[in-house]
């Protein structure tokens, strides 16, 4: 490379006005091109290609508590826009769906207080979230009851964590639902960690109950072909990840073992790399295992998914406009 | 003082979880039993066991029954 081949783009310095709309404070963020805000731009405009792209299917990974954080609306209209296309999810995401489908509630709180005080009122905290007790327990009661139905149901047959989802999504009524959407919708929602959270001491009392011949079976390698499936058929692949964890290194994987590797990419977290952990691994890191493509459309954005992600989505839903139009992909969705 | 040591309430057990705070706990031994498992916080029965520590629902529920 030469010189002047480094110095090509000046920085545009951002300019504001009164009543500016989202997209347009990106814009401008597009002009610095800089720092944190150039790549909260680029993550704009990778998530808008994603869904002017005919052929790619988007999978939305979510880590950390940002449904009890306030997502889950954001996430409910992502699925009925048909703006994402299957969601791998942390247990404990759908669980705090599930609290709020039932009646309760998530509490603004504070991160500093007296954490054995709020133990002794039986108050849970989520760094400045406060959820009561009860709120877990009528949804515990909730479950035992669903694992039950489901159950009896399904008899000796193993369900995949999607299928368990859209099993959960079909008993609730609340429209404003991640699970009940994805019921609907038909968005598959993947928990391969589906034991690591409430579900588990749910499960445990529902155990206790009946006999074991008749409790509730999942086997979340029996949807591993299915989430395969959805890869291979999609001619590109565009990954969205909130946090990390599980679910982003379930795409990831997915995406190498169909042999396809991913096209767009977009991870927002506040991890670091150096230890080793995925959720901080950066993606020129995942271009090694063959996961994301060299060429991908890539961009890491550090920061927190609650402040970023619905800047992100509000920026692209006023660039695609009211009537944008998308069709599930892979085309008839998931196949058993 | 000894009077206090010896209260034996739901609200004390270790099979309590909060359910309408402070009045009505959710007993998970009383649920796998197949009985209801909503309870008074100042109700007992002869499996209690005391909980690992101690939290408000008592001292609550009976400033609640005062009360009312």
């Amino acid at each position: 490379m030469r010189r002047e081949d480094f110095l090509t783009e000046p920085v545009k310095h951002i300019k504001l006005k009164p009543k500016m709309t989202v997209n347009e404070l990106i814009n401008q963020y597009n002009m610095s091109g800089s720092f944190g805000a150039g790549r909260l731009a680029t993550a704009c405009d990778i998530y808008e290609k994603m869904l002017r792209d005919d052929g790619c299917t988007i999978y939305l990974g979510l880590a950390g508590a940002v449904v009890p954080a306030g997502l889950r609306m954001v996430i409910t209209d992502l699925i009925r826009k048909r703006m994402i296309d299957a969601i791998v999810s942390t247990g404990a995401n759908m669980i705090h769906d599930f609290i709020e489908a039932i009646g309760g509630h998530h509490y603004k709180g504070h991160w500093f207080v007296d954490d054995y005080l709020l133990y002794k009122y039986h108050i849970y905290r989520i760094y400045d979230i406060f959820v009561p007790e009860e709120d877990f327990i009528k949804a515990d009661e909730k479950f035992i009851q669903f694992f039950r139905e489901i159950a009896t149901e399904f008899k000796d047959r193993y369900l995949a964590t999607h299928e368990f989802a859209w099993e959960l999504g079909k008993r609730l009524d609340d429209p404003n639902s991640i699970l009940r959407a994805a019921y609907e919708m038909k968005v598959p929602i993947f928990m391969p960690a589906a034991r690591d959270c409430e579900f588990s001491y749910a499960f445990y009392l529902h155990s206790q109950m009946v006999k074991p011949e008749e409790t509730l079976k999942i086997d979340s390698f029996k949807e591993v072909p299915v989430f395969i499936d959805l890869f291979r058929r999609s001619e590109r692949n565009g990954m969205i990840i909130i946090g990390g964890g599980v679910p982003r290194n379930t795409i990831q994987h997915a995406a190498v073992t169909a042999r396809k590797g991913i096209d767009y990419a977009i991870v927002i977290t506040m991890d670091r790399p150096e230890t080793g952990g995925l959720s901080g691994s950066t993606l020129e890191e995942t271009i090694s295992w063959g996961k994301v493509k060299r060429e991908a459309n890539k961009v890491m954005v550090t920061g927190e998914a609650v402040m970023i992600f619905p800047i992100i989505v509000a920026s692209v839903m006023e660039r695609l406009g009211e009537n944008f139009y998308r069709e599930q992909h892979p085309k008839g969705g998931i196949r058993e | 003082m000894k009077d206090k040591e010896n209260e034996k309430y739901c609200g004390n057990c270790s099979y309590h979880n909060a359910y309408e705070y402070p009045s009505k706990v959710f007993c998970t031994y009383r649920l796998v039993k197949g009985l209801n498992p909503v309870v008074s916080t100042l109700w007992r029965c002869e499996n209690w066991t005391p909980a690992m520590d101690k939290c408000f629902c008592i001292e609550d529920a009976k400033k609640q029954s005062r009360s009312t």
